[in-house]
C-alpha cells in the first residue's frame, strides 16, 4: 500500500522535510502517504505492513548501529506504545501519561497526567494523532483530545460506562474525520464495539456491536476491539480483529459459533455497516482473541494479483484472505496446535468440544497468550516473508459448575512456552527460516525494512537486527528488559533513526555521525 | 483478552505467589492455606482504597476479587498469602516482583491498603459455602490407577528418568494437586548443568545462571559467577528436565488424567 509508493529518493526526502518544518500535525495525504521523516500512525501506514522504505540503516552496515539517545520515563510501567513521530517531535504515552519528546535529543517537551483512575494500568499502546491534535484512551475507556504543541485538554469523552468493567489500550486509528476507538473488557460480561469519534467534537458518528446486548438469552458477549485495525483507502474499508467471547472458559454457556467474537470484520468506516466477517475463532474457550493485526498485501498469490489480508492469530492459525470480499485463500498453523478436528469449508477452524475446559484440565496448545499476541508482524515486500514472534506453548484450562458463567468462569495455567520468530511463506504458510528467542516467549513487535533488516528483541532484553533473507543476526544491544512494543523508523536531519520502547526507557539507534 | 505483560506472566506467577505449597480447598483431603493470622476488621476507607489500588494494577492477572483472573493464580488460595501477616510476605513480591511477575512502585499505605483488600478478600472466599472456583485436588483424580502406572512405565516413558520408589516416592505429599500436574507436565526451575569450554583453558562445569545467544552464564564449582561470550567458548547443556517438552505433543488428556491420579496416589 500507501507504503511502498512513499519517497525513497534523496530529493524527494529532502522536499517532504522541508514541508515538515512548518510544522503542520498531520494531514489525510500524510497518513496515505506517510513521509520518510514521519511515523504518523499506529502502524506506520494504513497496511499494517509495518515495513518501511528507508535503507540508510542496511544488512551491510547495521552492525555498526548506535545508541543516539534514551529517554528515561522513570516509570515503573513498561512501555506498550507504538511511538508516532510528526514534525521531529515524539509522541507516546504509558497508561495515564502522555509524552512529547524531541526525536533529535531525546529530550522532554512536556508531560500530560490523566487524573487517577480506576481502570485496569495494564498497557497503553499509543496515542494518535489529526492535525495537531493527539487522542489518548485513559485506563478507564475515556477518549481526551490534547493539543499536541502543549498537552492541554480539548475535550474529554467517555468511549464506555468502566464502572461496568470496561477499560481501554489501544491507540486509535484516524480514517479521514474518524477516529476509531476499541474497548477492552473480559472480567464482565459485556458487549464489544468499535465507536467512530468526530476528532474536533469528540462526538459519537457510529458504533458498530461485536455482540447482542448482555442480558440477550443465549447469546454470548464479549469480542472486544482492543487493537487498532487497518484501512484500504482504494476499498474503502475498515479491517477490526475481535476478541474472545465471554464467560471466556465456560463454552456451554454460550452454545454456537458465538458471531462476532474472534473475528475479523470488513466495516465501512463511514457508517460502520459490515461488509464481511471472518472468523478465526469460532466458539473460542481459550481466550483467543483475533485481534492480531490484519496486514493488507497487494501481491500475486498462485500466480494471480490479488488484494489480500493476512493474520498470524492468537489461536496457532495463520490465514490469508481476499479481504474485498473476506474469501479465504489459505489456512494453515504456524506451530503446535491441538484444539481443532481441522478446517471447514470456508477456512475457518472447527474447535474440538473434547478441548472445552473441564474439571480436571485438558491441555492446549497453544497456552493462553497464544501462539502469537497483539505485538505487530511485519510483512516484507521483496521477500514475500511474514514475520511474526510466535510463542510455542502448552496450557492446561479448567472450568466446573463452580466458577459460573460470569466473566473469566475457570482457570488456566501455561506450563511451557518458548520464543521464536518465523518467517512464513505467505503462499504456503510454512515458515522459510526461524530464530529461537529464548525461554518463555518474545513478543516483541517486528519492523522490516527496505535495507534488507528485521528489528526486533528476544526473551531475555535483547534488541535485534536480523538480515531479512534468512534470520541471521547481524548487530544486538543488550536493553535491560525484554521488548513489549514495536520498533518504528523515520528519517531525521538526513539521519535514519530506529526508536525502540522497552521497560520504561525509549531508546534511539542510528548509525554514529560523521564527525 | 488483551493482556499486558504478556506470556512471562502465565503459569509463571502461579510459581510467584503459590510456591511449595498446596491449594486446594476445603472439602478436598488437603486443606486450603489458613491464614496464620486471626482474620481482621478493617476499615471501609481502607478495603475501598485497596481494591482501587488492586483494580489498578492487580486485577488483570489475579481478578477482580483476587480469585484468579487471566493466567494469575487465585490469591484466596495462595500459601503466600495465607502466612502473610500484615504484609510481611506479599509487601516484598509486591515490591520486588517475583519470577516474572513485575515489581510495582507503591507507598506504604498503599501497600497497607493492598495486604488489608487481599486478606478480606481471602476470608470472604472461605466464607462461601457450597462448590468453590479453583483447582481441587480431588477434581484431578478422575482417571484410573492401574492406566496411569502402566503409562509410567510404559508408554510415557516416565520410568526412564524417575522412580515411585526413588525420587518420586510419596510425592503427593510433597506436591498438591495443581502444582504437581504442573510440575508433571514441566518442572518450571529445574536446575541446568553447563560445562563452557574456552579455546584455551580448562572445560569448567557449573549450574547454569542465564545463556541467551550472545552470553552464557553459570556458578562455578567455588560459588564464583563467570560469563562468556558464546561466540568464544563451546557450551555443553545437561537438562535432564527438557525431556518433558519432548513429551508434550504426546499425551492424550486420558495419558494425563490416568498419570495424575496414579501420582496423586503416592502419598
Amino acid at each position: 500500500m500507501s507504503f511502498l509508493n512513499s519517497v525513497t529518493r534523496p530529493f524527494a526526502v529532502a522536499a517532504v522535510l522541508a514541508g515538515a518544518l512548518f510544522g503542520q500535525g498531520i494531514t489525510p495525504e500524510m497518513l496515505l502517504k506517510p513521509p520518510a521523516d514521519s511515523w504518523p500512525a499506529y502502524h506506520g501506514d494504513y497496511s499494517g505492513r509495518r515495513h518501511s522504505p528507508l535503507t540508510q540503516i542496511n544488512a551491510t552496515n547495521v552492525g555498526g548501529l548506535s545508541l543516539a539517545w534514551a529517554f528515561q520515563t522513570g516509570a515503573a510501567t513498561q512501555i506498550k506504545a507504538s511511538p508516532l513521530v510528526v514534525d521531529g517531535v515524539i509522541y507516546f504515552s504509558v497508561p495515564d501519561v502522555v509524552y512529547a519528546v524531541d526525536a533529535r535529543s531525546g529530550r522532554q517537551i512536556w508531560k500530560y497526567q490523566y487524573p487517577a483512575n480506576k481502570g485496569f494500568h495494564i498497557g497503553s499502546r499509543g496515542v494518535s494523532m489529526y492535525k495537531d491534535w493527539l487522542f489518548f484512551v485513559s485506563p478507564d475507556a475515556h477518549l481526551v483530545c490534547l493539543n499536541s504543541k502543549d498537552g492541554t485538554v480539548r475535550w474529554n469523552v467517555a468511549i464506555a460506562d468502566a464502572n461496568r468493567g470496561y477499560w481501554s489500550t489501544l491507540s486509535p486509528l484516524i480514517v479521514g474525520n474518524h477516529v476509531l476507538v476499541g474497548v477492552s473488557g473480559d472480567f464482565d460480561n459485556l458487549t464489544g464495539f468499535l465507536k467512530s469519534i468526530d476528532p474536533e467534537t469528540g462526538k459519537t458518528q457510529w458504533r458498530w456491536d461485536s455482540t447482542p446486548p448482555a442480558g440477550t438469552p443465549g447469546a454470548t458477549t464479549g469480542g472486544m476491539t482492543w487493537m487498532t485495525g487497518t484501512y484500504d483507502p482504494e476499498a474503502k474499508l475498515l479491517y477490526w480483529g475481535t476478541g474472545n467471547p465471554t464467560p471466556v472458559l465456560n463454552g456451554p454457556a454460550r452454545p454456537g459459533d458465538n458471531l462476532h467474537t474472534g473475528s475479523i470484520v470488513a466495516l465501512d468506516p463511514e457508517t460502520g455497516k459490515m461488509k464481511w466477517a471472518f472468523q478465526p475463532s469460532p466458539h473460542d474457550t481459550h481466550d483467543w482473541d483475533a485481534v492480531e493485526i490484519p496486514v493488507l498485501v497487494d501481491a500475486d498469490f498462485k500466480g494471480k494479483p490479488r488484494k489480500m489480508l493476512m493474520q498470524a492469530s492468537r489461536n496457532g492459525y495463520f490465514f490469508v484472505l481476499d479481504r474485498l470480499t473476506g474469501e479465504n485463500l489459505l489456512t494453515s498453523t504456524f506451530g503446535p496446535v491441538n484444539w481443532s478436528l481441522g478446517v471447514d469449508k470456508k477456512g475457518q477452524p472447527i474447535p474440538n468440544p473434547k478441548k472445552e475446559p473441564a474439571p480436571d484440565g485438558r491441555i492446549i496448545a497453544p497456552d493462553e497468550a497464544g501462539l502469537t499476541n497483539y505485538r505487530s508482524p511485519s510483512f516484507d515486500p521483496k521477500t514475500g516473508l511474514f514475520i511474526v514472534s510466535t510463542h510455542p506453548s502448552y496450557a492446561i484450562y479448567f472450568n466446573k459448575p463452580a466458577d459460573g458463567a460470569f466473566g473469566w468462569a475457570g482457570a488456566d495455567y501455561s506450563v511451557w512456552g518458548t520464543g521464536v520468530l518465523q518467517a512464513i511463506d505467505y503462499q504456503t504458510g510454512k515458515a522459510g527460516w526461524t530464530h529461537d528467542l529464548g525461554p518463555t516467549g518474545a513478543g516483541a513487535g517486528v519492523l522490516t525494512t527496505e535495507g534488507g533488516v528485521i528489528f526486533t528483541g528476544d526473551a531475555q532484553g535483547n534488541v535485534l537486527a536480523l538480515r531479512t533473507s534468512d534470520g541471521k543476526t547481524l548487530w544486538h544491544a543488550g536493553a535491560g528488559a525484554t521488548m513489549q512494543s514495536q520498533p518504528v523508523t523515520f528519517m531525521l536531519d538526513g539521519r535514519q533513526h530506529v526508536v525502540t520502547g522497552i521497560g520504561g526507557v525509549l531508546y534511539s539507534w542510528a548509525l554514529p555521525e560523521k564527525q | 483478552m488483551s493482556y499486558s505483560s504478556v506470556f512471562l506472566r502465565l503459569g509463571c506467577l502461579a510459581l510467584a505467589l503459590v510456591p511449595a505449597a498446596p491449594f486446594v480447598a476445603a472439602q478436598a483431603d488437603i486443606p486450603v492455606p489458613k491464614s496464620v493470622a486471626p482474620a481482621k476488621q478493617y476499615s471501609a476507607a481502607v478495603l475501598s482504597a485497596g481494591q482501587s489500588a488492586f483494580l489498578q494494577n492487580c486485577a488483570f492477572c489475579h481478578g477482580k476479587d483476587t480469585g484468579g483472573g487471566e493466567s494469575g493464580p487465585d490469591l484466596t488460595r495462595s500459601k503466600l498469602v495465607a502466612d502473610d501477616v500484615d504484609g510481611s510476605k506479599i509487601g516484598p513480591v509486591i515490591r520486588n516482583g517475583q519470577g516474572i511477575m513485575p515489581k510495582f512502585a507503591v507507598a506504604e499505605s498503599e501497600l497497607a491498603a493492598l495486604v488489608a483488600f487481599i486478606h478480606d478478600q481471602k476470608r470472604i472466599a472461605e466464607s462461601q459455602t457450597g462448590g468453590r472456583k479453583g483447582v481441587e485436588t480431588a477434581d484431578l483424580k478422575t482417571g484410573d490407577v492401574a492406566k496411569g502406572k502402566a503409562y509410567f512405565n510404559g508408554a510415557g516413558t516416565c520410568s526412564k528418568c524417575h522412580s515411585v520408589t526413588g525420587d518420586l516416592a510419596g510425592i503427593a505429599k510433597k506436591y498438591a494437586g495443581l502444582q504437581l500436574m504442573q510440575r508433571t507436565l514441566y518442572p518450571r526451575g529445574a536446575k541446568v548443568k553447563l560445562t563452557v569450554t574456552p579455546a584455551t583453558g580448562e572445560a569448567i562445569t557449573g549450574d547454569r545462571v542465564f545463556q541467551d545467544e550472545f552470553t552464557v552464564a553459570l556458578k562455578d564449582p567455588t560459588g564464583r559467577f563467570r560469563s562468556f561470550s558464546t561466540s568464544k567458548v563451546k557450551i555443553k547443556v545437561d537438562a535432564p528436565a527438557e525431556a518433558h517438552v519432548e513429551l508434550l505433543p504426546k499425551y492424550s488428556d486420558d495419558d494425563l488424567h490416568d498419570l495424575m491420579t496414579y501420582l496423586l496416589s503416592l502419598q
